[in-house]
């Protein structure tokens, strides 16, 4: 049987090739969908929205480079103040980028190294007393990025003249440097892989398949939004995966007022990307959205799709509107409301996952882990 | 084919019919005093006073869950995770290994009764004493391959740590996560093969005078229980008696343990085996029910499907973790796919205790089984392990069950 299948399969595949050949002499076979460039979309996301995002982060993490130096170079409350602002500018800089772990970024896990938190505290603590670590390790993903360095600006000490005694002392120097360093030198090492050569790779790889750019990039990108935007970023600290609130899992802890900012980053980054909004020039070009508009015209599909996943996140940001810059203390005081939120994000995941894939002809390419 | 088979099995069960009424005769129940009560749920009483006991099983539960967190410690020694597996020190004294003290005090160990089955190994000492020793060296080699390269990046032929997702994971040379190995191959060798081989059998519930007792209603010196009712509880402890569940009933509350009663109720929440647990559960109390009742052949029909049933969840999550490791592979997440190979091989190593409820005899001969574990662990492992080899296992597998990879594998 299988075997009769897997022939019948090969042929099928191998008709369809021929055809395409004999018909076009280029690009990937036709399908009902393929009348949409997708080759054009996935040069728009490169040119106009992934490069220009990463180049704009990298230029913030050259300014964190530099303002780390310049705290160094002289300790005190100002310029420990302009590194925590240069840290904060270069961690909203990270929410544009965060989406597209592809490529270089995919290769290294670089969210992994950028943005596990809670922090571990302990771990952090050891590797600085020890000075005996190495950030390469996965166990030390919840010791580095920006959630460590969040403990080392704002928490590991109560006020901020011992934070810059710790900082400025020679473990604090060593383990803040190597992070902040790592930071840059990762975050580069993914620009430069997308400018030396894999902005073409992956504007070429315009097929429908597992392995297309675009099957690829859109499964990131919803893994993304179900992971590290509604359940990261907004359910885990509500409570939603455990019995009690977690207040204290939230993004940016230790810094405290700055977890809205975040997330709004993260969230205005998704709805960017759907919509084809350019990092450049802000205007509008190639993306899903115009894709499901395409399938929504030529196929004549009853529901405007596109509209639908708007209308679902406007809801979201008028939900926002009210939610407390500091999203700990809003789920100390009124946690309901950060609930509400986290429900119309989750109803959007519904016509993302199962909606737009279907139109798209997309499969789903991860799975819910374990949980052991 | 199904059709053929349908029509078999159609075929079958006319003629036993048609002998039936051949036959022409009515046997009358030999001893109409017990009449069948099969309770709402778990919950049998003699007196007033509950009948329902298996302490060693939950306790037993209770130290593979310490041991196998045990491996997962750093700090843990070589003596310290073989006290577990023991319950005695290296010289065979009383030993205290575990965080609970009822474990400690307990005179019951997890190797007593790792491949120590009545009808699997009873007369095959040679191959019980060769698992129980293999799960010691699993056991030990966490120790001696993956601790010293606790702060090491894992690679081909390497061990140390690989990450899968956000967490890491300790591996070997091979990718074999030892601490999953021995979770997941403790259920084959110790609480399938108690339950099915041993608690489950009629060579263990009638043994000696255990009918005749069972029959006159003579209970174990000191207890409540007759020791028939007391072999079919501890059946039922091995997959419905984790600490602190509720044994009334577990259905509300599966999911209990890290080991059997765990991946029973993964299996009930794929949809094409919904419903798995219930009749586990049920067959389970009817059974129960049968003993008090005096009636045997119900009993043993009983048997027969907590038989075929604990044995396809076993199978089922074997094949789920090869195909989930497949796909892992596939998209390049060798820490992902290293985990699930690494409940694979556990699940895969089990495959040894089912037993075919129609033959009595064991649904996987060893050489079969060392022949999948070999694939899995050849070369370096699962860094060399391909997709062919993880379906050509998974169908290896799945052929000897009524279900398909695609069913089992999502």
């Amino acid at each position: 049987m299988s075997k009769l299948h897997f022939l019948l399969c090969l042929i099928f595949f191998f008709a369809v090739a021929c055809g395409g050949d004999n018909m076009e002499g280029e690009g990937p076979p036709e399908t009902e969908n393929n009348s949409f460039n997708r080759g054009e979309m996935l040069a728009f996301w490169a040119d106009d929205i992934i490069i220009p995002a990463y180049s704009d982060h990298v230029e913030g993490l050259d300014i964190l480079l530099e303002s780390m130096n310049a705290f160094y170079a002289n300790p005190s409350q100002s310029s420990l103040n302009d590194f925590r602002d240069a840290y904060l500018s270069s961690y909203q800089t990270w929410q544009q980028v965060s989406i597209f772990e592809i490529g270089k970024a995919e290769e290294i896990g670089l969210r992994n190294f950028m943005n596990i938190y809670p922090a571990n505290e302990e771990l952090i603590e050891n590797n600085l007393n020890s000075q005996d670590f190495n950030l390469v390790l996965p166990s030390n993903f919840a010791a580095q990025g920006f959630p460590a360095l969040d403990y080392l600006l704002y928490g590991i000490e109560d006020t901020d003249e011992t934070i810059i005694q710790l900082l400025t002392s020679e473990n604090g120097r060593v383990y803040t440097e190597a992070l902040v360093n790592r930071i840059r030198d990762l975050n580069t090492e993914v620009l430069t892989d997308w400018n030396d050569g894999f902005r073409d790779e992956f504007v070429s790889n315009d097929g429908s398949s597992a392995t297309a750019s675009t099957d690829k990039l859109v499964n990131d990108f919803l893994f993304y939004y179900e992971r590290f935007l509604r359940a990261a970023k907004v359910g885990i600290p509500a409570g939603k995966f455990s019995t009690n609130t977690e207040p204290s899992r939230v993004e940016g802890f230790y810094s405290m007022n700055f977890s809205k900012q975040l997330f709004q980053g993260g969230f205005s980054a998704v709805q960017d990307f759907f919509n084809g909004i350019s990092f450049r020039t802000g205007r509008q070009g190639i993306s899903l959205r115009q894709y499901l508009e395409h399938i929504h015209m030529t196929a004549d599909t009853e529901v405007d799709l596109a509209a639908a996943i708007n209308e679902q996140w406007q809801s979201a940001e008028s939900q926002l509107v009210g939610v407390n810059n500091n999203f700990q203390e809003q789920i100390l005081e009124d946690n309901p409301a950060m609930e509400a939120l986290y429900y119309e994000l989750q109803d959007a995941v519904v016509l993302l996952k199962v909606d737009m894939l279907q139109a798209l002809n997309i499969q789903v390419d991860f799975v819910d882990a374990d949980g052991d | 084919m199904a059709n053929i088979k349908q029509l078999l099995l159609l075929f079958t069960i006319i003629s036993v019919f048609a002998s039936c009424s051949d036959d022409g005769t009515i046997i009358e129940p030999i001893d109409p005093v017990n009449e069948l009560v099969n309770p709402t749920t778990y919950d049998f009483t003699r007196d007033g006073a509950s009948t329902v006991s298996f302490t060693g099983q939950t306790e037993r539960i209770g130290m593979a869950t310490e041991m196998v967190n045990a491996m997962s410690n750093f700090e843990s020694t070589p003596e310290q995770l073989l006290e577990m597996y023991t319950n005695q020190t290296a010289s065979g004294g009383d030993a205290n290994p575990f965080l609970d003290a009822d474990l400690n005090a307990s005179s019951k160990s997890i190797k007593s009764k790792v491949a120590a089955s009545r009808d699997f190994f009873s007369t095959n000492n040679a191959e019980s004493s060769q698992i129980k020793v293999e799960i010691e060296r699993l056991i030990l080699a966490q120790v001696t391959e993956v601790f010293p390269n606790q702060n090491e990046l894992a690679a081909k032929g390497v061990a140390g740590q690989i990450a899968d997702g956000s967490s890491a994971r300790y591996v070997n040379g091979g990718g074999l996560e030892y601490n999953q190995a021995v979770a997941k191959s403790l259920i084959g060798a110790l609480m399938v093969d108690q339950m099915l081989n041993n608690y489950l059998s009629p060579s263990v519930l009638d043994e000696g005078l255990n009918v005749e007792n069972n029959d006159n209603g003579i209970v174990v010196e000191g207890q409540v229980y007759t020791n028939m009712e007391h072999k079919w509880d501890e059946a039922f402890g091995y997959i419905f008696g984790a600490p602190g569940t509720d044994f009334a009933q577990p259905l509300n509350t599966l999911g209990g343990d890290g080991f059997l009663n765990k991946y029973l109720s993964r299996v009930e929440g794929d949809n094409d085996f919904t419903g798995i647990a219930s009749d586990i559960y049920e067959a389970l109390k009817l059974g129960r029910a049968a003993i008090v009742a005096k009636d045997y052949d119900l009993r043993d029909e009983q048997a027969a499907i907590i038989t075929d049933r604990v044995s396809e969840v076993v199978g089922v999550r074997a094949v789920f973790y090869l195909q989930q490791g497949k796909n892992a592979l596939a998209n390049g997440d060798f820490g992902g796919a290293f985990h699930d190979l690494s409940e694979g091989y556990g699940f895969v190593f089990s495959l040894r205790f089912l037993k075919d409820s129609n033959t009595g005899q064991a649904l996987f001969a060893k050489s079969e089984v060392d022949g999948f574990i070999q694939q899995l662990t050849q070369g370096n492992g699962f860094w060399d392990i391909g997709a062919t080899t993880l379906d050509q296992l998974s169908t290896d597998i799945a052929s000897k069950f009524e279900f398909t990879v695609n069913q089992a594998g999502s």
